[in-house]
């Protein structure tokens, strides 16, 4: 266990070190001029002068200043706002996209779970056909039109909630809400699937064969073993749903870090786009590695294969 | 199992809910006054400011010499007594700070204050955008800005030569115009190789090569220089035109008449600046500048909350202070107890909030929670701008922008993207500014109340000045131009291209048909993102770019100024000896009217023969005011100063 463990985090830095190494070459590559900010074009000269005051001037320097400051969690200046520094922005909008990503990953499993349990078990039956056509639902409406569409009814209409922005407790169900519909989509048909080949296995025959209620047996035994594509999914999942909710961000007014994901690109904002890089493969890596360990502990025969 | 998984996720949601009441239980009163700032504060430092928005704080916290009235927009007093003593020939302005004039924390405001904010206006590290004000005004800013830039470019390549980490070809001929160079070519054995013209960049990569490579002291090369800029760095300042013979005297002189001065000076990049910003200045050995020759302060000095070194947090003199900010969500100002105006100004607290997504900022204005909406470019602001219009909204407004949307024709490049560019000769240019029915686009495309633009400066926005009439739709004429130009009907006019950015596809759309249909030429759209965009259109790699232009400053010369020769912001290349030999006499010219006279005359070059840019239209921007907000204006510059704002709640 402790092997597979240490493995994995050494091959999970080397990861890092290569997707810093590739957003490197790509930033730097870039067409488009970083200090250029309103309308005006910034004189050769002056650009000159901010490039070394940000050791951009020279690209090897700039590599290793950034990976320097990276190693001691000091991710530098952005050049889009100036007087804050990356760490800042991190530290304001991560906790925010976890916070959101989180809820939305629990809201998911406490939906999608069940669904994806009852609709194997009575298979063929109206419950089936209509919760499969609404995870098909959750799965191909973009979250700006679910988004857009809870606003309008909750907020617009009734009022009960507010139009966006970050701050009162009232601000967090509808964009977790939100969040959540595709990964319930998603984790009620891979729970369906999964459930579907354990109603069908021995065991599960054997254990009604014991005289085992059918109940027990669905809920203890076999999604048991159904839900073992469930957990493997959870763990991009949940990074997902904590880096990527710009299209949540956007439409909630959310002050998360998505927004400054894209936005760091948008303009070429270099030590924004790398940190934030970082930051979400990061986040990916651990917790890949956290739902391997999961797993081994779940189901042990994989620890063996491993 | 199950049990366990739901009573995790329970758990989980309960915990993090928890969690958010504590980290949101600190929420304060709201404030007098809420606005909202759609894409947020991009910085606070005054002298790197360039957008708008940065603007309306800044100018709401700091004062300046002179600032502008809401209602007529005229030059009024600021922080010294108005109207300054003006030397005959013009050129000598003689400020007095005022008595009262205060910073929050209670020091009273000097003249060398402003003379600190003004030099980081012009200091390279500090400035960017708005430089070019010092050096075209202020009497020996320009050769300070030029001398301190060289030795910022030599000071960095021998920084980077002693660390062993080579130089660019920029850097290398930065190298080669320091004085120091004689002496590097002596130390070394053997020559260097001296790149000519011809040799173009490569001979500059060259140069750079060999420099990494002459194995000699780069270090003592960097201390003599290191040492000489900075015995220089101040008697070199003493130099400019800006002087602070007492606490309360700030003096100006200017390299030529500048009859806008008094309304230029309120631009955030003249405003004064507090001495415990000397606390967060970065040092290389004791100088006051970096090892690249840099000046830099720590960028958290805009902070309300920051304390290194014992830094008191910002400390400004405006109407209002900084209270609180927090990235991206939130600014409160709050109002600045030791100013003169303290005891009047309604508006205890404001709170600028910010909405990334404008519908959201639109719904939270109906829903009460903002009082003012200074931007509601959305979609569908053509509805917004008619229920403005038709009075069903009293509350939604219109502001004419002193601003111009326009197209740039690329007059230098003979080719783009390896295809023949037409626009180098005027004749097709002004064909095709012939062919475009700009009031079609006005009125039945973008149908949001803009003024169709016959000229670059807008009509009525500058007192004294009345922009020529400029050219009408001809489409007959234009076909004639057509032939002369050796292109009869269109024919062996290649396609052209017109390059935009995403948002730009309706107004460029309709063009393309106008040209297609009045001319017979194909027109080819491009849509770039914007950055690329941007680039490619200083860079002259288009045929057709949108383009637009706020003014900075109440003059003409703020648009003129773009298009004469060598100009950074000349997009298109343009060159006319004519037209910068008008601009040159008008720069010096004493009498308003012949002054007056003589940039029309330039204009009449622009928008009436040569069209090196087509004026297309001039914004009109909705913005919307509850009807329980007094005292905000609605004007072409979009300037709001919030202490003479009265809620009636």
């Amino acid at each position: 266990m402790i092997a597979l463990i240490v493995r994995r985090l050494l091959l999970g830095i080397v990861t890092i070190a290569c997707i810093y190494a590739l957003t490197f070459v790509m930033v730097i590559s870039l067409p488009g001029n970083p200090f250029q900010q309103g309308q005006h074009n910034i004189p050769p000269e002056a650009e000159m002068a901010l490039r070394a005051r940000y050791s951009m001037d020279n690209n090897w320097l700039y590599f290793r200043e950034f990976l320097a400051g990276a190693v001691r969690l000091d991710f530098g200046p952005t050049f889009t706002y100036n007087d804050w520094t990356c760490n800042q922005i991190i530290a304001s909008a991560l906790p925010v996209s976890i916070l959101l990503g989180f809820l939305a990953i629990m809201i998911a499993v406490l939906i999608g779970v069940p669904i994806g349990v009852l609709s194997a078990v009575k298979r063929g039956s109206w419950f089936d056909v209509s919760s499969l056509s609404l995870v098909l639902l959750g799965i191909s409406v973009p979250t700006f039109v679910t988004g857009s569409a809870l606003l309008i009814v909750f907020a617009v209409c009734l009022r009960i909630a507010p139009v966006g922005g970050w701050g009162t407790l009232g601000h967090l169900p509808l964009p977790a809400l939100t969040l959540s519909l595709p990964f319930i989509a998603y984790i009620a048909r891979l729970t369906r699937t999964g459930m579907l080949d354990a109603l069908s296995s021995d065991f599960v025959r054997t254990a009604l064969a014991k005289g085992a209620s059918p109940r027990a047996v669905v809920w203890k035994h076999a999604l048991k073993v159904a839900f073992l594509p469930v957990l493997s999914f959870l763990g991009p999942a949940a990074a997902q749903a904590m880096t990527g909710s710009f299209v949540v961000e956007k439409v909630f007014g959310v002050p998360g870090i998505g927004q400054h994901f894209v936005n760091a690109a948008l303009n070429r904002d270099a030590g924004l786009i790398m940190s934030t890089v970082l930051v979400f493969s990061t986040l990916l890596v651990a917790f890949n590695l956290i739902v391997d360990v999961l797993y081994t502990w779940i189901d042990p025969r994989i620890s063996e294969s491993v | 199992m199950v049990r366990n998984l739901f009573f995790i996720c329970i758990c989980g949601i309960l915990l993090a809910t928890t969690l958010s009441i504590y980290i949101f239980s600190s929420t304060e009163p709201r404030a007098d006054f809420t606005y909202v700032n759609p894409s947020g504060i991009h910085t606070l430092d005054p002298a790197r400011m360039s957008w708008t928005q940065d603007f309306r704080v800044a100018l709401n916290i700091w004062e300046g010499l002179t600032t502008w009235h809401p209602q007529t927009l005229e030059p009024i007093e600021g922080a010294a007594l108005f109207p300054p003593v003006v030397s005959d020939d013009g050129l000598t302005y003689r400020f007095a700070i005022r008595n009262d004039a205060h910073w929050s924390n209670g020091d009273p405001v000097t003249a060398r204050d402003f003379l600190r904010g003004w030099r980081r206006g012009m200091e390279p590290g500090t400035a960017t955008d708005y430089t070019f004000l010092f050096t075209e005004n202020v009497a020996g800013a320009g050769e300070y800005v030029r001398w301190r830039r060289e030795a910022v470019g030599g000071l960095t390549a021998l920084a980077r030569l002693r660390d062993g980490w080579g130089v660019s070809g920029e850097q290398a001929k930065a190298i080669v115009r320091n004085p120091v160079f004689k002496q590097i070519e002596t130390a070394i054995d053997g020559t260097l190789f001296r790149p000519t013209k011809e040799d173009g960049n490569a001979g500059w990569e060259r140069l750079a090569t060999e420099l990494g490579n002459a194995g000699v002291d780069w270090s003592s090369f960097y201390d003599r220089v290191f040492e000489t800029h900075i015995l220089e760095f101040d008697t070199r300042f003493s130099q400019v035109g800006l002087k602070a013979p007492n606490e309360q005297t700030f003096v100006v002189q200017l390299k030529r008449p500048c009859p806008y001065l008094l309304d230029l000076i309120a631009l955030p990049i003249f405003l004064p600046c507090h001495e415990s910003i000397e606390l967060l200045r970065e040092r290389y050995r004791g100088a006051p500048i970096t090892a690249e020759g840099l000046v830099v302060y720590d960028p958290q000095w805009t902070k309300p909350d920051y304390h290194r070194n014992d830094y008191p947090g910002l400390v400004s003199n405006g109407p209002y202070r900084l209270s609180d900010w927090t990235f991206k969500r939130r600014a409160r100002l709050t109002v600045n107890p030791h100013h003169r105006m303290a005891h009047v100004i309604s508006c205890r607290t404001v709170d600028m909030v910010v909405y990334d997504n404008i519908s959201a900022s639109i719904m939270a204005y109906e829903a009460g929670d903002v009082d003012f909406l200074p931007a509601m470019d959305v979609p569908y602001d053509h509805e917004i701008a008619r229920l403005a219009r038709s009075g069903e909204r009293p509350d939604f407004h219109l502001c004419h922008v002193s601003a111009t949307y326009f197209l740039n024709f690329n007059c230098v490049s003979k080719s783009v993207d390896g295809r023949e560019n037409p626009f180098t000769d005027r004749r097709i240019r002004k064909a095709f500014a012939l062919a475009v029915n700009k009031q079609r686009i006005v009125e039945k495309v973008l149908t949001r109340g803009d003024r169709v633009a016959y000229s670059f400066v807008p009509p009525d926005t500058i007192p004294g000045y009345q922009p020529p009439a400029g050219l009408s739709m001809d489409v007959d004429q234009a076909r004639r131009l057509l032939g002369e130009a050796g292109y009869p009907d269109g024919t062996g006019l290649g396609p052209v291209e017109l390059l935009y950015t995403p948002g730009d596809e309706r107004v460029c759309q309709a063009l393309a048909r106008m040209w297609e249909q009045a001319l017979g030429v194909r027109v080819e759209l491009r849509s770039k993102e914007s950055k690329t965009f941007a680039e490619d259109k200083a860079n002259h790699r288009y045929m057709i770019a949108r383009g637009n232009w706020y003014a900075d400053y109440n003059d003409p010369t703020t648009f003129l100024d773009c298009l004469g020769t060598g100009n950074g912001n000349n997009d298109s290349g343009y060159t006319n000896p004519q037209y910068d030999a008008i601009l040159a006499e008008a720069n010096t010219a004493r009498d308003p009217k012949k002054r007056s006279a003589l940039l029309r005359q330039a204009e009449s070059i622009i928008v009436e023969e040569d069209l090196p840019i087509l004026p297309i239209l001039h914004y009109a921007s909705p913005i919307a005011i509850k009807p329980h907000v007094k005292g905000l204006y609605v004007n072409g510059r979009l300037w709001f100063p919030f202490h003479y704002v009265k809620v009636e709640r």
